[in-house]
């Protein structure tokens, strides 16, 4: 699984919560690739993914979370996606 | 103090414009003559350049109000506003890709319809329109 947030530059509130989230993804699948992206170094994938506010969080090449979800909200999102992968 | 007439002309906009952004409070007299006209201050006309200038820059009149609101607050920083313009950016990326979609959809047409001549029953552009959609 791969998971992607795309940040705004200079936002802090996205650098202090990425790490958190993140260790609750691995803590569900350790093998995931985690990614945090530049918006502006990555527009065209942000704008083909339908990104329009920041933060936003995709799964898989979809985005899944127009804003930093929870760390619940994202336990769930990543639970539902593990069986479509075994 | 300037009247509305003045405000608008000093901001390149109409008195339509300006009374259009009051109503959806925007901006506010900063005073009214004893006659009840609208009066403006510096700051007035300042902060309606603002919205002005957001406005020709694409934003939405939601948006320059989000802007607006930002500016004023005092626990916000520039790259609050910075984010409101990237989500801008992204917004006008988005509709630019949309439209090449479309324009790319149109030459498509064009390129179909190699006889012009023909009657509206063999325009390969209305059959195409008259199709439905694929997938």
């Amino acid at each position: 699984m791969k998971i992607e947030l795309f940040y705004s530059p200079g936002c802090t509130k996205c650098l202090e919560q990425q790490e958190p989230l993140q260790a609750t993804a691995r803590q569900i699948d350790p093998a995931l690739a985690w990614r945090e992206l530049n918006v502006l170094e990555e527009l065209d994938y942000a704008v083909s993914l339908g990104i329009l506010t920041l933060p936003a969080v995709a799964i898989d090449g979809e985005l899944v979370f127009t804003s930093l979800p929870t760390a619940e909200e994202l336990t769930d999102a990543v639970r539902k996606r593990l069986p479509q992968r075994t | 103090m300037i009247t509305i007439g003045k405000i608008a002309e000093q901001a390149g906009t109409t008195i339509d414009a300006v009374r259009y952004y009051e109503e959806e409070g925007l901006l506010l007299p900063t005073a009214k003559s004893g006659s009840g006209y609208r009066l403006y201050d510096a700051q007035a006309v300042r902060r309606l350049r603002f919205i002005r200038r957001a406005i020709d820059g694409g934003f939405t009149l939601a948006e320059v109000r989000a802007l607006l609101e930002v500016r004023q607050a005092t626990s916000a920083c520039c790259g609050d506003v910075r984010k409101l313009a990237i989500e801008k950016k992204l917004q006008i990326e988005g509709n630019i890709r949309a439209l090449k979609v479309q324009s790319a959809q149109l030459d498509e047409l064009i390129a179909d319809c190699t006889d012009a001549s023909g009657t509206l029953d063999e325009c390969p552009i209305l059959d195409a329109l008259d199709r439905p959609r694929q997938g």
